[in-house]
């Protein structure tokens, strides 16, 4: 498959769960907490995917929980770009002490896996979706910062920024509009990733019960399904559709980053005749 | 009258080994209306000073001395009040490398930022100016080329960029340094035309160059500079004719018109420069003092200066 069609099926299944998640009230048939069957029922007419322990529709659980699996999985990883881009700027551009102090800074914690350190950090702050989102944008971009200091080291030396500071520009107008665009790449790239990373990170915290279960969510469906017996008695509408959801959007973000990479690293290039 | 007054100038780079003396000590004068060519072989100090004098120096620079520009120090200015005169009183034509403009950025957008900077006119009107510029420059399709992006121009077009954005704000001095460094023959002449029609005439012009051509034809007065100090200046003619300082006989000398004599020896690294007269190990002419004092620079006939023991 060319780039240019992993790039398109990428943004197509992308744009599909982005307008599910909008549109769930107008897709799911019912409300995500209705209960309007009995319970552990297989597929028919009114449950396309069946019923939970207590009687609620998976299909709607299902579209519902888009809405707020997307919303922590995107919002965090826009908090990281945003962090490790500025943090990155700043530091790449100045260099010097607060350089030398952030770079300590990342050393010490990089090493930490993600997961755990979320798992222990969530216990000093009453864990919810937003507190959560806040920290892994936060420590997803501690990896970011490393990446984006390194490029924007290699574009602070080159001689049309030594241009812009020879016609008075400021230091901020330098770092925002010369610096910047030139590791705006850098920047989409890291979103895609992080997108990536974070949602998947994400639906792990949430079936391990780090926000109130009765959130309907991808994790807290796989949870429930889980706990309640799904599992077991192979209920197989129950525990497949969310990992599958998980699934497929990580198969398209991670298409569309294979595919930038390509775009912005012309190295990686695959000449095609 | 004296525009810029360069006085006891010392840029000295220190790394942990050595310290490297790029500039040490230049007195000069740039008068108001003139084209000072600035002339020295590669390695001998200018463009740091070119960078001097935008206080452009890089951090490790350690910068003494006076360069006084209407009343103003730019030595010891702080950053504000420099980042006020960069561009708008004093801009500069770097030497034309790829990374001079930033491949991101239309070039119309590049050459309006000073507009914008200094808040001389508003987005729309910096528009205007600079396509008109961009006209006055030589552009046959001003609104087109502005919209376009620095890596679809030829060199020739890109000094042309680059001279817009020195001028664009219509500073009274202009520092050029090699603005035809990497240009065929043909687009250096008419690089050259266009320098000597819209950037001289009534303002400042500071050009610094190893070409003796570009400066004998743009430049009204030299300055000779070896070993980061001014061995020799006076007025472009009369220099270029009747060369006083042995250092600059010899560049005469190498021209391929007249026999492309090289000088023997290498000139002095800066970081070990020789106690006495800097160029006495390569000079023909050197006497016994000359190895052992440092001769000062000497006034002669009002308007010609040296800085050799033969004329003392």
């Amino acid at each position: 498959m060319s780039r240019r069609a992993i790039l398109w099926v990428g943004i197509v299944v992308l744009f599909i769960y982005i307008v599910i998640a909008i549109a769930a009230p107008l897709i799911a048939p019912q409300g995500p907490n209705a209960i309007t069957g009995k319970p552990l029922q297989p597929p028919d007419n009114n449950h396309p995917f069946g019923t939970n322990q207590v009687g609620q529709d998976i299909f709607s659980q299902l579209v519902f929980g888009t809405r707020i699996t997307l919303l922590y999985g995107f919002f965090a990883a826009f908090l990281a770009v945003v962090i490790s881009t500025s943090v990155g700027i700043v530091i790449g551009y100045y260099g010097g002490i607060i350089d030398e102090i952030v770079c300590r800074v990342i050393d010490v914690v990089m090493p930490i896996p993600m997961f755990v350190l979320l798992i222990v950090l969530t216990t000093f702050f009453s864990p919810g979706v937003v507190q959560v989102s806040l920290l892994m944008g936060l420590l997803s971009s501690i990896q970011g910062i490393r990446v984006m200091r390194s490029q924007v080291l290699a574009v602070a030396r080159t001689n049309f920024v030594e241009g812009a500071r020879a016609i008075g520009a400021s230091d901020f107008r330098i770092m925002s509009r010369h610096i910047l665009p030139n590791v705006s790449s850098l920047v989409m790239v890291k979103f895609v990733s992080s997108s990536q990373q974070l949602l998947l990170m994400g639906v792990g915290l949430s079936f391990i019960g780090m926000w109130d279960t009765t959130t309907v969510d991808w994790g807290t469906m796989i949870q429930n399904a889980y706990s309640q017996g799904g599992m077991a008695l192979g209920l197989w509408w129950w525990i497949l559709p969310p990992g599958i959801a998980v699934i497929g959007i990580s198969v398209a973000l991670g298409m569309i980053g294979y595919s930038f990479e390509e775009k912005f690293n012309p190295r990686v290039a695959v000449n095609r005749l | 009258m004296v525009l810029i007054h360069i006085a006891d100038l010392k840029v000295v780079f220190s790394t942990r080994s050595e310290k490297i003396r790029a500039v040490d000590t230049v007195d000069l004068t740039i008068n108001e209306g003139e084209t000072l060519g600035l002339i020295g072989e590669s390695g001998c100090g200018k463009t740091v000073m070119g960078m001097a004098m935008m206080g452009l120096l890089p951090v490790n620079a350690g910068i003494s001395g006076i360069i006084q520009y209407s009343g103003q120090d730019l030595v010891t200015a702080p950053e504000p009040v420099m980042q006020q005169i960069r561009g708008r009183d004093l801009a500069m034509i770097s030497q034309n490398s790829a990374n001079t403009l930033n491949p991101v950025m239309k070039i119309g957008d590049q050459i309006a930022e000073p507009l914008l900077v200094h808040r001389l006119y508003s987005a729309d009107e910096a528009k205007n100016e600079v396509i008109r510029l961009l006209g006055a420059l030589g552009f046959e399709d001003p609104v087109q080329a502005s919209g376009r992006y620095p890596h679809e121009f030829s060199g020739g077009m890109r000094e042309r960029v680059l001279i817009a954005l020195a001028l664009i704000c219509n500073p009274r001095v202009i520092i050029a340094d090699e603005p035809t460094s990497g240009l065929d023959a043909q687009v250096k002449i008419q690089i050259l035309h266009l320098i000597k029609e819209k950037v001289t005439g009534n303002r400042t012009l500071f050009l610094i160059t190893h070409d003796l051509g570009t400066a004998s034809f743009l430049c009204t007065r030299l300055a000779v500079m070896y070993a980061g100090e001014i061995v020799e200046t006076g007025p472009t003619k009369d220099v270029l004719s009747q060369p006083f300082h042995p250092y600059t006989q010899g560049l005469l000398a190498s021209l391929p018109s007249a026999g492309l004599h090289t000088i023997p020896g290498v000139s002095p690294s800066p970081s070990s420069l020789p106690v006495g007269c800097r160029f006495s190990e390569r000079c023909t002419a050197a006497l016994k003092r000359c190895r052992n004092e440092h001769p000062p620079m000497k006034e002669i006939g009002g308007t010609r200066q040296v800085r050799c023991f033969l004329y003392a």
